[in-house]
């Protein structure tokens, strides 16, 4: 069977290890990588200590690299490892780095499927490997739909139809030159295209800076009204984000505090108390809660230690999506005397005094550590940032063909590629019944 | 009886398909015969007296490319020369010819009786012979039984046509002629999928009767392009011109009154239109804003009087079409010399054949042409020499051969068909090949003539030319790229002279070549840059090169790295129930789709690419298992 032509990249970084990142590049363009981020390519299955370079030659991290030439390696093909000190920012700088020579994102499971394809795992391990890749594929669409929400979502579906339109308008012009029409001549297809570049480059400056793609992980605070949830924000924001009081049903909106855990930023979301209210503003509260719910990577279910786990706090676990993590909180032991403590899906602490809090925090931390095989959410973000930056080049080439050179043809192909790339971020890679539109929009034909 | 002779391969049909069908297979060495209706409308165009057109002249030339006749045809029949898109680029630009019917079937019938290992026969064929689940033979009308070891059927819309003119309707394969219902009933009682389709044509009129002073003319290109690589303008007959006039508002509102009596509209027709090529009826119904369309006025030849009016095809009563004729500008006064009409034939499902044109169900039985969801003579032709020389390699023991996507149209059209299906006639188009800068008219024969030389379907003299063809631009190609100009060499004219920026250092005449607004012409102009070559084909061959080569070796890159999936074939025995981790929509689409290889499953939609590692991975599973037990 015929390797795979191309290069693949991705952070592997064992659960819950902080401190060691490890990004692993496979395939046909590891020897130019290693050169360029290294300045040479390391001695075959030999750990050096070395600088991992940018663009510019400066230094982004120091670390071991590992360069195993295939097929001696375990995917079967050139294999380069680079072990960082970073966190996942800075592992993301690696990986990001790897892609701007050449290397795409890895799907998930890649580097197993490549390695059973090239005989370097056993019959045995096939199924395993399926799974992977099936339950890979479907965590990665989780993550690309978490950093995908809301507005940045809408935004690419519109500018993806948008495209299809300008597409539209150039097919129809080539495939039909005897219409009493010509898009390219007329400026419309110009026109068309100026208004896409002003969108996407509006897109692409935002989801750069970050405001539109979520990063990081969603952990959100649920539970019973008066358990304690805004004093937990509280403590683990470390400031006085949210009102407390003795009052249930206190907190109505969403409160969403950015910490750091491990380098990652992490958004802690405190929620209305969930209970059956019949005060409207409460109950809208409570709808907010659970579709922050229905987003979350992670719920801390908070429960009042004083009252112990009782029905409601049942009822409020059935209904959390099964596939969620969740972690049992009990709080204000201050009062019960329980010792602070952590076990698999319980902690114990209190909010109020700060009791137990560290015990959580390196809970959270092995939880938010990159899961070893599959995508991660840096992963998803940085496909999407270079996908955007790919459409974008692809449209500014597909405008100096039109203006420049009149090339409609040359043209066309840009925004083919164009939309290739952007339909990668939402998945939409289907090609869209371009020939199906012309007919539906234009009276076309003798 | 049965015929005391046998044949390696039969072909039924004499349209287009038919013939290049029986041509391929002749012409590799099989014993070939050409069964068909009537000798006389062998090569009979049906419809619209034109070849070529976007994505259409692209096959032509493909078909020529291979050993073909269509273009050879086209050059000795054409009477109205166009080069569609010359002002865009040359992956888009398409010749088109309007033919001269009677000389267009005369150039056929001249190529299918000189070739030696082809005969003719006249009758219907009702029946398939069979051997066990293979094909065996046929059966004709009259119970005459010949005996082959594969037949290709191409009978066009002829399978239980029905034609409507607005109320009435009556059996029929076109205006004319006979349909064909017994084998339509014999194919139906196969396990193929079969569906209807309809198409439809214009009434003709009288030349005589049309006020041509009033009309835009329409000339033919200069330069005049020409189709085949064998062609010359020796080949083209005397040159006439079109014309072209327009519906208004007052034949929109004849037709609007006539609806009620359209079979299209009140339901009599179930097969599925074309909505490229809408009829008259339609365009106004759906575009109900537009107040005028466009016709062409086309001549049929240079020893007929009847025109084809391009772009008013109908199946409205007789009455209303005489009204709505004459309501156009020019036509005032025409006379209808036929009625236009629809028709409604058989299709099978083309899902059901695998990427040689042979059907899955039964081997040895080929399909091609219009009863694979297709329209167009190009089309036809295009499948019909596929199917042929499949046939004919089959026979002979030899490997089968299909274009991939990025070699030519054909395998696009191919892939299309066996991948996708199709819901209504599929026609070429340039936008269906994502490679469409590699897939140019001007490099049919670059892509394609090695391999037809190979097939045993390229002779002497074809072969001949196109080597020196080649030869001078790979030599013209290497001289440019070997060749450096230093601008102190220029005259100060001919600095002044050169297209773009002022060369300010040496570089290759390729490099200076690739700038964009240079041209070959212009670039020779400077006498330090010659000699020249002479043949303008060589020299737009090369420009083209030098110019898209950015765009083309993007291309190839793109094709090299889906080659592993393209080449990976998925066994007909696989059970996709043993895939594991494959989803329940994707493993029915993969059943009902039943794709050959990994390539093609990519290119049904809703399998992602997932499901395609799953099926690599499923793959290398049962390879790894039959070694074990092999060892
Ligand atoms: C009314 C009409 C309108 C059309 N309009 C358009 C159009 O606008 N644009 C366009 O591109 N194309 C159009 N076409 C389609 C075009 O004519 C066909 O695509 C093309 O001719 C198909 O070629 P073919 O070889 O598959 O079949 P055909 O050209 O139909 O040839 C079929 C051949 O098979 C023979 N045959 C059939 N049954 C039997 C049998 N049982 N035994 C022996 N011989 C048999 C017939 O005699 C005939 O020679 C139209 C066709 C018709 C009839
Ligand atoms: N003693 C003690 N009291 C606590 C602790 N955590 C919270 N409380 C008290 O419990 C009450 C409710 O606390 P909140 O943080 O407002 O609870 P909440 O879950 O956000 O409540 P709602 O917003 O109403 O759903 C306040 O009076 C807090 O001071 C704790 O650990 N110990
Ligand atoms: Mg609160």
């Amino acid at each position: 069977m015929n390797a795979p032509a191309d290069t693949i990249a991705a952070v592997a970084t064992p659960r819950g290890r902080g401190g060691v990142g490890i990004v692993r590049v496979s395939g046909p363009l590891v020897e130019s990588i290693a050169k360029a981020m290294l300045g040479t390519c390391p001695a075959p299955r030999y750990a050096s200590y070395q600088r991992f370079l940018d663009a510019a030659g400066e230094p982004l991290d120091e670390g071991i690299a590992l360069f195993f030439p295939g097929p001696h390696s375990f995917t079967g093909e050139d294999v380069l490892e680079l072990q960082g000190h970073g966190g996942p920012v800075l592992m993301d700088m690696l990986l990001s780095r790897c892609l701007e020579l050449g290397a795409r994102p890895a799907h998930p499971g890649e580097f197993s499927e490549r390695a059973f394809l090239n005989d370097k795992l056993d019959l045995t391990q096939a199924e395993a490997i399926a799974d992977l890749i099936d339950s890979g594929s479907e965590q990665a669409a989780r993550s690309a739909l978490r950093s995908l929400q809301g507005d940045f979502s809408r935004v690419i579906d519109s500018i993806l139809d948008d495209l299809v339109g300008l597409r539209m308008y150039v097919e129809a012009a080539l495939d039909f030159p005897e219409e009493e029409i010509d898009f390219l001549a007329d400026g419309e297809s110009l026109s068309r295209l100026d208004a896409l570049l002003d969108q996407l480059q509006e897109v692409f400056r935002k989801a750069a800076q970050g405001t539109l793609l979520r990063e990081g992980l969603h952990l959100v605070i649920a539970g019973q009204p008066n358990a304690g949830k805004s004093s937990l924000l509280n403590q683990l924001a470390g400031r006085e984000a949210a009102i407390v009081t003795d009052i249930a049903g206190t907190t109505r909106d969403v409160l969403k505090e950015q910490i750091q855990l491990d380098g990652m930023p992490v958004h802690v979301i405190d929620t209305a108390g969930l209970r059956n209210s019949e005060d409207p503003v409460e109950r809208e509260g409570i709808r907010r809660a659970w579709a922050e719910i229905e987003r979350a990577d992670l719920v801390l279910l908070l429960i009042d230690d004083e009252t112990g786990f009782v029905a409601a706090d049942q009822q409020i676990l059935d209904q959390l999506p099964a596939r969620l993590p969740v972690i049992r909180v009990y709080n204000k032991i201050d009062r019960t005397g329980h010792e602070p403590g952590v076990t698999d899906d319980t902690v114990y602490l209190s909010a109020k005094s700060g009791i137990g809090i560290d015990a959580l925090r390196a809970k959270l931390e092995a939880a938010v550590g990159y899961e070893a095989g599959t995508e991660g959410l840096f992963t998803a973000r940085r496909r999407h940032l270079r996908a955007l930056e790919e459409t974008l080049q692809a449209l500014q080439r597909a405008r100096r063909q039109l203006v420049d050179y009149q090339a409609g043809e040359l043209m066309a192909e840009e925004l083919r590629q164009a939309q290739a790339q952007l339909g990668q971020i939402t998945g939409r890679f289907t090609s869209d019944d371009l020939l199906g539109e012309i007919f539906s929009s234009f009276c076309i034909g003798k | 009886m049965k015929y005391p002779e046998s044949f390696d391969v039969i072909v039924v049909g004499g349209g287009h398909a038919g013939v290049e069908a029986a041509l391929a297979s002749a012409r590799s060495g099989a014993s070939t015969l050409l069964l068909t209706h009537n000798i006389e409308t062998i090569g009979q165009m049906s419809c619209n007296p034109a070849i070529g057109g976007i994505g259409k002249g692209h096959l032509v030339k493909e078909i020529d490319a291979l050993g073909g006749v269509m273009a050879r045809a086209a050059d000795r029949a054409g009477i109205h020369f166009r080069m569609l898109n010359r002002r865009k680029g040359p992956a888009v630009r398409a010749t088109r010819a309007q033919a001269d019917r009677v000389l267009y079937k005369a150039a056929i019938r001249g190529f299918v009786e000189n070739e030696p290992n082809l005969k003719l026969f006249q009758q219907a064929v009702d029946d398939l012979l069979m051997d066990g689940d293979r094909v065996a033979g046929v059966r004709t009308q009259m119970g005459l039984e010949f005996a082959a070891n594969a037949v290709v059927l191409t009978v066009g819309t002829f399978l239980d046509g029905l034609i409507h003119i607005g109320e009435s309707q009556h059996r029929g394969g076109r205006a004319g002629d006979p349909p064909a219902i017994a084998l339509a009933q014999r194919l139906r009682e196969m396990p193929f999928r079969v569906s209807r389709l309809k198409t439809g044509t214009p009434p003709r009129i009288d030349a005589r009767s049309i006020d041509f002073s009033m009309l835009e003319t329409q000339p033919g290109d200069e330069p005049r392009p020409v189709f085949s690589l064998r062609g010359s303008h020796d080949d083209h007959p005397r040159q006439m011109v079109c014309h072209i006039t327009h519906t208004n508002v007052q034949t929109h509102e004849l037709i609007m009154e006539g609806l009620d009596r359209s079979p299209m509209y009140s339901g009599v027709i179930e097969g599925v239109g074309p909505r490229y090529c809408p009829s008259i009826e339609d365009k106004i119904v759906r575009f109900a804003g537009k107040e005028s369309h466009q016709i062409f006025i086309e001549p049929e030849g240079l020893t007929s009087n009847e025109v084809y009016p391009n772009g008013i095809s109908t199946s409205l009563p007789f009455d209303v079409q005489y009204a709505f004729v004459r309501s156009i500008k020019g036509f005032e006064n025409a006379f209808i010399t036929r009625p236009g009409y629809a028709i409604e034939y058989d299709f099978f499902d083309p899902r059901d054949l695998r990427n040689t044109l042979e059907t899955r169900f039964v081997p040895g039985l080929f399909f091609a042409g219009q009863i694979n969801g297709t329209t167009g003579y190009e089309e036809a032709a295009a499948q019909g020499l596929l199917a042929g020389i499949n046939a004919a390699l089959q026979v002979q023991g030899k490997e089968s051969w299909s274009p991939a996507r990025d070699e030519a149209y054909i395998g696009v059209m191919v892939d299309d068909l066996i991948t996708q299906g199709t819901l209504e006639p599929y026609r070429m188009f340039t936008s269906r090949a994502e490679h469409r800068l590699l897939l140019r008219e001007d490099n049919a024969d670059l892509r394609l003539t090695e391999t037809g030389r190979r097939l045993g379907l390229v002779g002497d003299e074809q072969w001949a030319l196109f080597n020196a063809k080649r030869e001078a631009v790979e030599q013209e190609l290497s001289r440019l790229h070997d060749t450096w100009l230093h601008p102190a060499r220029l005259s100060d004219a001919e600095l002044a002279a050169l297209p773009g920026a002022e060369p300010t250092r040496e570089y290759r005449l390729e490099e200076l070549l690739r700038r964009p607004d240079m041209t070959y012409d212009a670039l020779m102009s400077v006498a330090a840059a010659g000699p020249p070559v002479t043949d303008p084909v060589v020299a737009e061959q090369v420009e083209i090169q030098v110019k898209y080569s950015g765009y083309i070796a993007r291309q190839r890159e793109e094709i090299a790295k889906l080659q592993g999936q393209e080449k990976t074939a998925l066994p007909d025995t696989i059970d996709y129930a043993d895939v594991v981790g494959l989803s329940h929509e994707v493993r029915q689409k993969l059943t009902e789709h039943r794709p050959e290889t990994i390539g093609q499953a990519s290119r049904i939609p809703g399998v992602t690419p997932a499901a395609l590692s799953l099926l690599m991975v499923h793959l290398k599973k049962i390879a790894s298992r039959k070694q074990k037990k092999s060892a």
